[in-house]
């Protein structure tokens, strides 16, 4: 192999680890800008750099499902906080697998709910499945969807992230 | 999601539960007999025999009912307990047919179109339904015990509204923290246009001269806060009461609130054993039963310090709370209790956040002090044991082992 030719895969590949490092970046945030502490809130104005301003956010429950953008996203959760439900959250990564082709990326998320982040046992789970958009030299939000496990959604990693392919 | 918490409860059989047998320091159910630490009758009133001589007195007089709507013609025993209750908190007092029904009746008379409402999130519930029932006043949800956001928010509407009632509980009935009167005070203080409405259900009786509470201690005198005291609880008989600044005030609920107008009243029997714990609230005995429980407080709180309990609140009220880290943990922990012999109450939203479920046990005056010592030592055990292997869904401990009451069998 000449050496311009290694050159090139060697940049290639990383150019590639790269990218799949600022991707795991922008999942991070995700979870670090809607996790706060007892009495706080999440992080707003950072939530408006980790999504696109187009971005929307849909929330499966057994009651059905809901669909917000940012604003009505922001209202849902400050209603939720000045009702008591919440008064913290912390919500961390399980496991995730990655999708990528040109400038998008779909992220299935595995995700526990704590009430604190030492708390022993998990308060809920659930999987995130995110699409992300690449602009320049970053990762943005396009969509977050999410459902949390119950008696009929059983939370079992291996059965999610198996997958299948079907060809066309 | 109100439905799915509490029907993992009910699933574990921890809520929804019906006794066969009530004899204050002990329960039973599932033919089981527990230790009672999940009773709301601080003072252990509810077996006294001048009460339960009086329901029957009343009975006898009387009636089970006396089926007259209060509007037209009140039963007799309404003059004394009012009376009786006047004496105790110095104010004039409005009985009604349950605390819940004392909110219904008074917010919607106390606040008018041109006055905003601050509602603490964690005040009782009853508290946000009645304010539901008001008309034009905008509610404000404020964060609990939050002084520095009531200030601000009173501040801005200060220029907006002829009053703003800010509504709390004086000791909240799940984590047992007790409202910020001093700080409430200096903003009465502040803000000649501050209200405050009260439900001081969980400090009637057993805190205040003669029972009267936490809230009318601080604000007795104070002509801008009504405060809301419960019949229930440690005053073990029935319906609650509005304590007002004046008689004027008394006399336009009684006159325009709605449930008092049109619910059935507190029926003879229970008004009866009220007055008689009114009576015995008035007695110079009462200043005992509420340093006896005082003391039994005391002695559970450094208790729990010696056993490291990790309680929400350390605040000198009968109500502690251990905090859980799920629904599932609360749960099986509060089993966990069932089967050595100690009944301890779930709590889970919508009593609590959903990030803060736990498992809330009380002391009143029917715990003895060795039930208190064997109390601990098992939630000493259940605490270190679901720390360090973590119960839920990963399995229970074993139900042999560890401390338990005395005489439990399995559950």
């Amino acid at each position: 192999m000449s050496p311009q030719i290694q050159l090139k895969i060697s940049t290639s590949l990383a150019q590639d680890a790269t990218i799949r490092l600022q991707l795991g970046d922008a999942i991070r945030a995700i979870y670090e800008v809607i996790s706060f502490p007892e009495g706080g809130e999440p992080d707003w104005e950072r939530m408006k750099k980790v999504f696109l301003p187009n971005a929307r956010l849909t929330r499966i429950t057994p009651e059905g499902v809901d669909c917000f953008d940012l604003e009505t996203f922001q209202a849902m959760a400050l209603e939720m906080l000045d009702r008591g439900i919440y008064t913290s959250f912390f919500e961390h990564e399980l496991i995730r697998r990655v999708n990528m082709f040109g400038a998008f990326a779909h992220v299935l998320s595995a995700y526990e709910t704590k009430t604190c982040p030492d708390a022993s046992y998990f308060l809920a789970r659930g999987v995130n499945s995110i699409q992300l958009l690449r602009e320049r030299d970053s990762w943005r939000v396009l969509s977050l969807l999410w459902d949390e496990e119950a008696e009929n959604v059983p939370f079992n990693l291996e059965h999610i992230f198996a997958g299948e392919i079907t060809r066309g | 999601m109100v439905s799915r918490c509490i029907v993992r409860a009910e699933a574990k059989g921890t809520l929804m539960r019906t006794a066969q047998s009530y004899e204050g320091r002990r329960i039973k159910f599932d033919n089981r007999t527990l230790y009672n630490f999940g009773s709301c009758s601080y003072l252990g009133l509810e077996r006294h025999p001048e009460l339960r001589a009086a329901a029957v007195a009343a009975m006898d007089e009387y009636g089970t009912q006396f089926s007259i709507s209060r509007a037209y013609l009140e039963c007799g025993l309404y003059q004394e307990l009012e009376s009786n209750l006047e004496k105790m908190t110095g104010r004039p007092v409005l009985v009604a047919p349950s605390t819940t029904l004392a909110h219904i009746a008074a917010l919607p008379v106390l606040i008018q179109d041109n006055d905003a409402v601050l509602l603490d999130h964690f005040a009782h519930a009853s508290l946000h339904s009645a304010t539901e029932l008001l008309g034009d006043a905008p509610v404000h949800l404020v964060r609990h015990s939050r002084m520095d956001q009531v200030d601000q928010l009173v501040g801005e509407l200060s220029c907006q509204y002829d009053r703003i009632w800010l509504i709390i509980d004086g000791i909240y009935s799940m984590f047992g923290d007790v409202a910020p009167f001093n700080e409430l005070a200096s903003l009465l203080d502040s803000y000649p246009r501050l209200h405050i409405y009260i439900d001081d259900a969980h400090a009637t009786s057993w805190l205040g001269t003669h029972g009267r509470g936490g809230a009318l201690m601080h604000f007795g005198h104070h002509d801008r806060v009504v405060v809301a005291l419960s019949l229930n609880k440690a005053f073990s008989a029935a319906g609650g009461a509005l304590a007002l600044p004046n008689t004027e005030l008394k006399m336009q609920i009684r006159r325009c609130g709605g449930p008092m107008l049109f619910s059935g009243p507190i029926q003879p029997p229970m008004l009866g054993a009220a007055v008689a714990s009114s009576r015995l609230h008035l007695g110079v005995d009462h200043v005992d039963r509420q340093h006896e429980l005082l003391r039994r407080i005391d002695y559970t709180l450094v208790a729990a310090d010696k056993a490291c309990l990790p309680l929400a609140t350390r605040c000198q009220t009968p109500i502690f709370f251990i905090p859980c880290d799920s629904v599932d943990q609360v749960t099986d922990t509060v089993r966990g209790f069932f089967n050595r012999g100690f009944y301890v109450c779930p709590s889970i939203f919508p009593a609590v956040p959903l990030n803060r479920p736990g498992i809330r046990f009380t002391i009143t005056l029917h715990n003895e002090l060795e039930d208190i010592d064997a109390f601990i030592a098992t939630a000493r055990f259940m605490v270190k044991e679901r720390l360090g292997k973590t119960v839920g869904s990963l399995g229970l401990i074993p139900d042999d082992s560890g401390p338990r009451a005395a005489d439990s069998g399995n559950y």
